[in-house]
């Protein structure tokens, strides 16, 4: 396996895709019950773990960069092979792979759950699963060009149910956020793990850094694709944090959704169905880049076709979501994703680096001796 | 090998023979049929033949300019001496049998001196053709209210006459095998994209049929992906949007005998873009073109989300409506989606009616249809009021589709989707939404992408697809498509600004 790969020229992208490629995959069914799981662990104070999360997301981002610029043009899959040698490499990077394949199944089946207690109760999960698998399926068989177009394209397409916050906006009581700064550094930290599930799947920038046609231009959409989703998780757990009561909320599971059920129109009474439904497209968009990445990292380790990859993840992925329909393994599946994926992604970037760094060095006096 | 094909075509040729050999093989060619007209005349003791097709060519011409000249002078005719009296332009030389024959039929009409090397051929083509008319399909207010004909010259002319310069470049490429056709292939030689031009021109002169039917028929033969229903290229009637389009970069294909000329790359953008956007102000032109794709959302999503919140979401409808709608519905006997689909394929019924039937009476079906058969049909309680109403706007909001095709894709795409919504409700027609987006994503037109300049994203050439600038501001051609030469016009003065009282 080559540590650097080529990408033909008629599959790059260009690098301000990036910051909608970070948005989408980073604002997806997390950020639905986010606020919640904040407020239990910060309190009235949730605000500033928001702030630190985000903060930390800049730090590993700014890692992540150093990581991938020692190299020419290579991905996580073979930064580990270079490091870590074939074997242990390989390892790692199917570690990853099934890192990447467990998120996208607790993606799918959370936003199942979503709709079966908003929508359709009745629907079977195998039913929306299909239809959902189905779509990425379709997108993810049109190659990574496709798959970034429909993040561009619904980027824009669902940004506007931000607006219709203003609602619940009006009725904020702001004596909620009293008193201010009133948790301690440990709750605040806490609170900032909390965010970890949610925050999650920016790694795909290890996946997706070799299509980047002017990669010096990557960086400020990706940090600026992070603070944004960070802003709307903000938005929205401020506005949680105002409109609810401190008891309500704890025992709010989507309160995100709960926040739409206000939102009317003359010609429309409920919100919330329209928001579920909608939703959809954004989850759509997290799972495809996740899907794309897993087809993509077996052809990279394996090479096996990425046609086989899809079919047959898409088939297990539906098989196992017919199966998890109760409310406790849905939970369970999460955190498990939350707490591995924690190691994974916030905190094997600062282990990596060191070791990328000491390669390089060795590299080079090797390179230097054997040139006396 | 020059010298080797050379000497093939000597032996191809029929000449030197006698004309009652000729008029022999010519005639066996012909056989059955009467209208070859073959006249022998001796002149000088020279025997000379004269044939044509009666009704291809021009009788007046034949007789006033070919015959008249060449048995009243006192002559001893050969082929150069043809040539140079007859007062008739172009004169051509022919010696294979499949050239005589095959412009026999488009109307030459031929002279044969007995044991020439060859006969010399007049072009006095006589062609059927209806005078220019105004558009019928794509109606426009504004602008030339001129459409192309089934004529290739007339095309010609007006095309020629709408961009004089010498930089348009109208290739002939001929296809079909048993029947061929004329086909050309038109661009700006110093503008359109080179990579276009040849994909074009390879896929045209690749096609293996026997023959065409139309330009209709031609730009299916040669789209990208014959599997979607979204048209790739852009088919139109008016001459001032083919050679404005043609103008900017784009490459058009002109068919014999077809009245509308093929205009790639198209995107999605360009099939609701009319040239009346252009002729407009530009805030009412984009207003027009913004109304467009509302227009296009409304018609496939209106009558969905009624079925989806009828059959699924009664949460969704605010109290009041919902007993205006409950007491209409409490008499219809079907679920919202037959409901639906019943009216949907009734208001299809008028539509094709209407196309279909002569002018005067289409008029009546229309208002037999719409007022008649609509009061009716609430009346007697097969749908509600509501759904009429949506039905009709949906109807309506299809019909500004500048493109008939474009018009047609759009309301076939909403049975699917009323299916979906009345399947699994909202999370339908998101699925329906999704799907299509991911479809136009994957669209190739002429190798260009389908939605481009939306994605891939060109901020410069969105004034050229979603709105509409100030000509001042549309200084560069189509970025997206990578002319030759991109810019119009220097920008810096055309957008000069000037300080208060300068």
């Amino acid at each position: 396996m080559d540590v650097n790969v080529t990408i033909k020229e008629n599959i790059r992208i260009r690098a301000f895709y990036l910051f909608f490629i970070i948005v989408s995959i980073q604002i997806g069914v997390g950020l639905l019950g986010a606020p919640m799981y904040i407020f239990t662990e910060a309190r009235q104070d949730s605000w500033i773990s928001i702030i630190i999360a985000l903060v930390y997301l800049l730090l590993v981002l700014f890692v992540m960069f150093r990581i991938l610029n020692q190299y020419e043009n290579a991905d996580i899959l073979g930064i580990q092979v270079d490091v870590f040698g074939k074997w242990i490499g390989k390892a790692l990077g199917t570690l990853y792979i099934v890192h990447i394949t467990i998120a996208l199944l607790s993606v799918l089946v959370t936003y199942i759950e979503v709709v079966q207690i908003f929508i359709f109760p009745e629907l079977s999960s195998l039913i929306i699963g299909f239809l959902l698998l189905s779509l990425i399926i379709y997108g993810v068989l049109g190659g990574i060009r496709v798959v970034i177009g429909i993040v561009f394209i619904i980027f824009f397409l669902t940004h506007w149910l931000l607006f219709l916050l203003y609602e619940p906006v009006m009725r904020m009581d702001m004596t909620h956020f009293q008193p201010m700064f009133h948790a301690s550094i440990i709750e605040l930290f806490k609170g900032a793990k909390a965010t970890s599930y949610t925050f999650m799947g920016f790694e795909i920038l290890f996946f997706l850094y070799p299509f980047i046609q002017n990669k010096g231009k990557a960086k400020f959409p990706v940090y600026l694709g992070a603070c944004w989703s960070a802003g709307i998780v903000l938005i929205n757990t401020v506005i949680a944090i105002g409109y609810f009561s401190p008891h309500q909320l704890e025992h709010l599971e989507w309160s995100v959704l709960s926040l739409y059920k206000i939102v009317t129109f003359p010609f429309v009474e409920r919100f919330d169905y329209i928001f579920v439904a909608v939703w959809m497209m954004v989850v759509l968009t997290t799972m495809m880049l996740l899907m794309w990445a897993i087809t993509y990292g077996l052809k990279r380790l394996y090479k096996i076709p990425q046609k086989t990859t899809l079919y047959l993840t898409s088939f297990i992925l539906l098989v196992i979501c017919g199966f998890i329909s109760y409310h406790y393994l849905v939970i369970a599946l999460t955190d498990q994703v939350a707490r591995i994926g924690f190691w994974i992604t916030y905190v094997y970037p600062f282990l990596l680096l060191p070791l990328v760094l000491l390669k390089k060095r060795f590299r080079k006096n090797k390179k230097g001796s054997e040139g006396k | 090998m020059r010298r080797n094909r050379n000497r093939k075509t000597n032996t191809d040729s029929i000449f030197p023979l006698k004309i009652d050999e000729l008029k022999k093989i010519i005639k066996d060619k012909f056989e059955k049929n009467p209208d070859l007209t073959f006249n022998t005349y001796e002149q000088n003791n020279k025997k000379i033949a004269v044939f044509f097709i009666s009704y291809q060519t021009d009788p007046d011409k034949v007789e006033n300019f070919l015959l008249e000249p060449l048995l009243k002078i006192d002559k001893e005719w050969t082929g150069p001496t043809i040539k140079n009296e007859i007062p008739l332009s172009p004169a051509a030389t022919a010696n294979k049998l499949e050239d005589i024959l095959r412009n026999l039929i488009i109307g030459e009409a031929f002279v044969y001196v007995e044991d020439e090397d060859a006969a010399i051929s007049y072009a006095l083509i006589h062609k059927e053709k209806r005078q220019v008319s105004k558009p019928e399909n794509e109606t426009v207010v504004l602008g030339p209210q001129i459409a192309f004909t089934e004529s290739l010259i007339t095309n010609l002319n007006v095309v020629r006459w709408s961009l004089r310069s010498t930089d348009l470049v109208l290739e002939k490429i001929l296809i079909g095998k048993r029947a061929p056709r004329e086909v050309r292939l038109i661009y700006m030689k110093s503008i359109a994209n080179e990579t276009h031009v040849n994909t074009m021109r390879q896929r045209l002169q690749d096609l293996d049929v026997d023959e065409i039917e139309d330009s209709n028929v031609l730009s299916q033969y040669i789209e990208d992906s014959s599997s979607t229903i979204f048209p790739q290229f852009y088919t139109t009637e008016l001459p001032d949007r083919f050679c404005y389009t043609v103008g900017k970069g784009r490459i058009g294909v002109l068919v014999e005998n077809s009245p509308t000329g093929i205009l790639a790359p198209s995107t999605l953008f360009s099939f609701l873009e009319s040239t009346e956007d252009l002729y407009m102000r530009w805030n009412m032109g984009s207003f027009l073109r913004i109304l467009r794709f509302v227009a296009m959302f409304i018609s496939v999503i209106l009558t969905p989300l009624y079925v989806a919140a009828v059959t699924y979401h009664y949460e969704l409808i605010p109290p009041r409506e919902l007993i205006t709608l409950g007491q209409s519905r409490a008499v219809v006997p079907f679920p919202p989606i037959i409901e639906a689909l019943i009216l949907e394929f009734l208001i299809e019924l008028l539509r094709e009616a209407g196309a279909r039937l002569p002018t005067k009476v289409g008029q009546t079906i229309g208002i037999v249809g719409g007022v008649i058969i609509g009061q009716a049909v609430v009346q007697a309680g097969l749908t509600s009021s509501i759904l009429i109403i949506v039905i009709a706007m949906s109807a309506l909001a299809s019909f500004t589709a500048p493109s008939y095709l474009m018009g047609t894709t759009i309301r076939v795409i909403r049975f699917p989707m009323i299916f979906l919504a009345g399947m699994f409700g909202l999370i339908g027609i998101i699925y329906g939404i999704c799907f299509l987006i991911i479809h136009l994503l994957k669209i190739k037109s002429l190798g260009e992408p389908y939605l481009a300049p939306v994605y891939p994203f060109r901020w410069a050439d969105l004034n050229k697809a979603l709105y509409r600038a100030p000509y001042a501001y549309q200084y560069k051609r189509f970025l997206s498509f990578r002319p030759k030469d991109l810019l119009r016009f220097k920008k810096r003065e055309a957008i000069k600004k000037h300080d208060i009282d300068e």
